[in-house]
């Protein structure tokens, strides 16, 4: 093996000499970590635009819901004092939700309306702020679903309101929500509307793991977890990373495919070398050894170069915020790279897979060549 | 040390089968020196494969070092090459992409020898035929008798008992085939070398112990 080692690095190592071996394996060799830089690289542009997005989900929205598991009331009762007291970290905010509109800009908006125990004034969301122009200190009419019946019929019911504050939407919300205090909702909602509370994971930790180990959640209640709340996003954005990644890896396949070609080519040229190394006691595989390690050395080289070299400039591009993204368009204000350890591993994984699956031909058809067809070419 | 009973051997199918060897024979003994001579095309090289175990008879027997060489699998075959065989090919066959230094360690790396040690060798060995001063050179910055004399030094890396050379002053002027003849006889008479060459030199093949002619339709 010591001497099979030597001849290969002797091989991939006459790149000073301009040997034809040494400039077919550097051109596989630039083939394949050309492949492997570039798809470390796909990989860290959409994780980094993914964990843009997860990021979002985290900050704003709730991390988990509970909900009645019939009708749209939640059982009575101190079982939330005890869920807190259980699950020591987690914050939990109670509220009834509900539907209703907001008149502004001379329009009647439809809204979601959240009604919570701890609010003493009114709040909307960014989505309602910039849809009806609203702002702190705007006064607005918030009508309520439950119309008020009058002799002449049914009128809606409205409520004069001053807007205290704008605060940040839910994720990737397309409808504008009105936050209002208790007193107000319970004229809103003369029926009362659909009970939940928000669940909040103690802070650093991950919601998507977190949320889904609340415990001693009563009967009567079910938990939406983070994962289930969002599980199209999520099951999208896994599959949006498995095709892409899938299709840039054809690059590293395209290039294992050039160093097949030409470990077919260098066991052709070198098959008098073959020949005169099993004349000297090299078995014959000894010879698919040496081509398989030929290969292995370009795929493993080119892999760790190229991934590691991938993984370099992806972190670059994202510490120097070297690519600007359009304001307003994106929710970041340059393209994010996330170089994950495992994409790097499975990159290397790849490479090295392509790299030996491609020098299987060349070395067993090495292997197999008459000595006397190598000696006598010479 | 070395006999062959009755080979046959022949190559290709059907109506464009030729039989290049017709039930030859041949014994040597240990310290011989055999040259074997014939016009082209009648299977001198065919004959070298077949000794050298890089090839097998269609028919017939060799038996090698005491041991029958048909029941040697490929693994065994290439031990008794590395460790008792020598080979020097008529167009010198040293790997091009390793020094003249390399190229006679090759022998040794192979049969587990470490680089460092390997390499200490082959300089004496190049020393002995008078190239101690080229190790460091390939084989395209030599000329043809210092390629020639390079392969001897290759060949005889592991110590072997039998040298098998084909051709070996086939690319060499007068000067330099005898040189490579003297280089022979000192290793016959120091080291006890058996050697089988086959040659078209009929001063190479006088000064051997013994002369085999090989004719067509022998």
């Amino acid at each position: 093996m010591r001497a099979l080692a030597f001849v290969v690095y002797r091989y991939l190592w006459g790149l000073s000499r301009r040997t034809h071996v040494a400039v077919v394996s550097a051109i596989s060799f630039v083939s394949l970590s050309l492949g492997a830089a570039a798809l470390v690289l796909t990989l860290a542009l959409l994780e980094g635009f993914q964990a843009t997005v997860r990021q979002e989900l985290k900050m704003v929205g709730p991390h988990a819901l509970l909900l009645p598991a019939v009708g749209d009331k939640l059982p009575p009762g101190g079982w939330l004092a005890e869920l807190a007291a259980r699950n020591p970290g987690f914050s939990f905010r109670k509220l009834e939700r509900g539907v209703g509109w907001v008149v502004a800009l001379g329009e009647a908006i439809p809204v979601h309306v959240e009604v919570s125990e701890e609010l003493s004034g009114v709040e909307v969301d960014r989505v309602l702020a910039a849809r009806g122009a609203i702002g702190p200190g705007a006064e607005v009419n918030i009508v309520s679903p439950a119309p008020m019946l009058t002799p002449l019929g049914p009128a809606p019911r409205q409520f004069r309101v001053r807007v205290e504050r704008v605060v940040p939407s839910p994720a990737r919300a397309e409808r504008g929500t009105v936050r209002v205090p208790r007193v107000l909702g319970s004229r809103l909602f003369p029926q009362g509307g659909q009970e939940e509370v928000h669940v909040t994971v103690p802070p650093g930790k991950d919601p998507l793991v977190f949320s889904e180990k609340l415990t001693g959640v009563p009967a009567g209640v079910v938990v939406r977890s983070f994962r289930e709340r969002n599980r199209p996003l999520l099951a999208a954005l896994a599959l949006e990373k498995a095709l892409i990644g899938l299709g840039v890896s054809l690059i590293v396949l395209v290039a294992s495919l050039n160093l097949l070609c030409n470990l077919t080519m260098l066991a052709v040229e070198k098959r008098a070398d073959a020949a005169i190394l099993q004349a000297m006691g090299l078995r014959p595989q000894g010879v698919r050894q040496l081509f398989q390690g030929l290969g292995l050395a370009i795929g493993v080289g080119a892999g760790i170069g190229g991934g590691l070299g991938g993984a370099v400039v992806a972190e670059v591009l994202h510490r120097t915020q070297a690519i600007p993204l359009p304001r307003g368009v994106f929710a970041v204000s340059h393209v994010p790279f996330a170089v994950r350890p495992e994409h790097v591993a499975v990159v290397l994984g790849v490479t090295f897979v392509a790299s030996y699956l491609a020098s299987q031909f060349p070395a067993r058809a090495a292997a197999r060549r008459s000595v006397l067809e190598g000696l006598r070419r010479e | 040390m070395l006999v062959a009973q009755d080979l046959w051997k022949g190559y290709g199918e059907g109506e464009r089968r030729v039989e290049v060897l017709r039930g030859f024979s041949l014994t040597v003994q240990k310290g011989e020196m055999v040259a074997i001579v014939g016009p082209s095309g009648v299977g001198k090289s065919t004959l070298l494969y077949l000794l050298g175990l890089l090839d097998r008879p269609d028919a017939g027997e060799i038996v090698i070092f005491g041991k029958r060489a048909n029941l040697l699998n490929e693994d065994e075959r290439a031990h008794l090459r590395n460790r008792k065989l020598g080979f020097v090919f008529q167009y010198h066959l040293l790997l091009a992409d390793f020094t003249l230094e390399e190229n006679v360690a090759m022998p040794l790396m192979l049969a587990g020898e470490r680089k460092e040690r390997a390499l200490q060798r082959a300089k004496e060995l190049l020393a002995q035929v008078g190239l101690a001063h080229r190790g460091h050179h390939y084989p395209d910055e030599l000329s043809g008798g210092e390629q020639q004399r390079g392969a001897v030094a290759r060949a005889l890396a592991c110590g072997p008992e039998l040298l098998l050379a084909d051709e070996p002053t086939g690319n060499l002027d007068a000067v330099a085939a005898r040189r490579f003849f003297e280089l022979l006889q000192q290793l016959h008479l120091r080291d006890g070398l058996t050697s089988v060459i086959v040659t078209h030199n009929e001063v190479l093949a006088r000064g051997c112990h013994r002369v085999v002619h090989l004719l067509p339709e022998a």
